[in-house]
């Protein structure tokens, strides 16, 4: 589904990302976790390349994203992104931050996108909110709302970067059952978190990235319970 | 002193006459200054710094220099270098605009850069074009920021508009200065300008100030 080769990344002199490889399978939960400043985000957001990368190859579903040719609006229409602080439009109402890039993007008409707009809601809880503003909810109800939105573009594949870590703590749970229950349904999911039971028991896969390389990737018991390299060892034993 | 009120009577229909036309002035400028603006800010802001350093240079020479030589260069050098002749009020109004433009496109960079570039990040991520996520996103929020320095550049043009007197162009301004120079006086004329320019700004401010907090509410 998702298929990196050799990805690099710098800003300015500063490489964050040195020789990244890595694979998704359809369907399949990948969690990143690592030290802050290890380039996680920066992955995640080279993945849709809302950051430009300086090398290497991103290919998903077999088209390579990074060749100049490839419109790479098409692409991230494919590839739904939830960002750690919401960025939902403060302007527009729950329903027309929705419903604002199928009506632009996919064309579809205004009965279409609100119809799927209030399916999504409700998929997340928030049928009620659909005319209140992003303003007057809560930070979980912001970030189930910022994954409807996303996933009105109908994607394929879904990038979520510490969409729990801005939350209030009795927030996050309502955020990651709505995480678990797309997992359930087999959106391909790349998540970046520092919920390590999130990744326990939702994850296929969980990647270990520190300055800018992946040190170790495996499934999350072997991850979690038999760390293969010592810097995974260390981080593991300061986050757990 | 021996206040005449009955040279302001005398001259209450030309000082009218002008009053309108620096309404008229102030308002065409204003329209066209803020379209103007909205475009040399917009370049600024390309990414491309080349294409960008012709819209940076305008608002350099523009902001740079005294209004009061522009109107002098565009009346007797500008406009008669392009039509063979000139004429005060079209001189005054390109003038006005002109100047207007430089401040406003600084407005409109100011405000289009202060939306938390998340916004464009969010909808951009969404397989939204740059130019729509500008028209749906970025410019509803930046506009709302703009509108008190928008309302404050408003109230600056109209103000200066005065100075095209220099020009003879027939505003309020020149009117005074008319009235002035018949009976030697200076009181009347310029108080009744300034008593005039004042309740034109408080108006131009009451209807900016309702604009404004009706967009809040929204
Ligand atoms: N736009 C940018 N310009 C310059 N440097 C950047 C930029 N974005 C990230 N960096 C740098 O890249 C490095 C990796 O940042 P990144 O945000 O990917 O880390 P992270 O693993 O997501 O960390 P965190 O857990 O704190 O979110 C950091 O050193 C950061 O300073
Ligand atoms: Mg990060």
């Amino acid at each position: 589904m998702i298929k990196v080769e050799n990805l690099k990344k710098s800003f300015g002199d500063n490489e964050v990302l040195k020789n990244i490889n890595a694979i998704v399978a359809p369907q399949e939960v990948v969690v990143v976790i690592g030290p802050s400043g290890s380039g996680k985000s920066t992955f995640l957001r080279c993945i849709n390349q809302l950051e430009t990368i300086t090398g290497g190859h991103i290919f998903i579903e077999g088209l390579d994203t990074t060749d100049k040719k490839v419109n790479i609006n098409k692409v991230r229409t494919e590839v739904g992104m939830v960002f750690q602080h919401f960025n939902l439009f403060p302007h527009k109402t729950v329903i027309d931050n929705i419903m604002l890039a199928p009506l632009k993007v996919r064309k579809v008409t205004k009965e279409q996108a609100s119809q799927r707009g209030m399916e999504l809601l409700k998929k997340v809880g928030l049928a009620e909110k659909a005319n209140a503003y992003p303003d007057s909810l809560s930070g979980g109800q912001k970030q189930r709302v910022a994954i409807a939105r996303a996933l009105a573009m109908e994607p394929k594949i879904m990038l979520f970067d510490e969409p729990t870590s801005a939350l209030d703590p009795e927030m996050v749970g309502e955020v990651l059952e709505v995480m678990k229950q797309l997992a359930k349904e087999g959106m391909t999911m790349v998540v970046v978190t520092h919920e390590m039971g999130f990744a326990k028991e939702v994850g296929d896969r969980v990647i270990f990235m520190d300055e800018g390389f992946i040190i170790e990737e495996n499934i999350p018991s072997e991850i979690f319970d038999n760390p293969q390299q010592e810097r995974t060892k260390a981080f593991l034993s300061k986050v757990l | 002193m021996n206040f005449r009120w009955d040279i302001i009577f005398e001259y209450a229909p030309y000082l009218l006459k002008g009053t309108i036309l620096t309404i008229g002035l102030s308002v065409s400028s204003i329209l066209i200054g803020t379209f103007l603006g909205l475009l040399i800010g917009l370049g600024k802001i390309m990414r491309n710094k080349v294409l960008a350093f012709p819209f940076y240079c305008y608002v350099t020479v523009f902001r740079g220099t005294p209004l009061l030589v522009q109107i002098f260069l565009i009346h007797f050098g500008i406009v008669p270098f392009f039509t063979g002749e000139t004429n005060a009020i079209t001189a005054g109004v390109i003038a006005l605009s002109l100047n207007a433009a430089a401040y406003i496109a600084e407005i409109f960079r100011a405000g289009i850069q202060s939306i938390d570039k998340g916004q464009m990040e969010g909808a951009r991520s969404l397989g939204m074009t740059h130019t729509q996520t500008m028209i749906h996103v970025v410019l509803p929020q930046a506009f709302k920021r703009m509108i008190p320095p928008l309302g404050n550049e408003f109230i600056v043009l109209l103000k200066d508009s005065s100075l095209l007197c220099v020009i003879a162009a027939p505003e309020l301004m020149y009117w005074g200065k008319a009235m002035g120079g018949q009976y030697f006086k200076v009181w009347e004329p310029y108080l009744a300008c300034a008593f005039i320019y004042l309740c034109l700004t408080l108006i131009l401010s009451f209807v900016l100030n309702r604009l404004e907090s009706r967009l809040k509410t929204e």
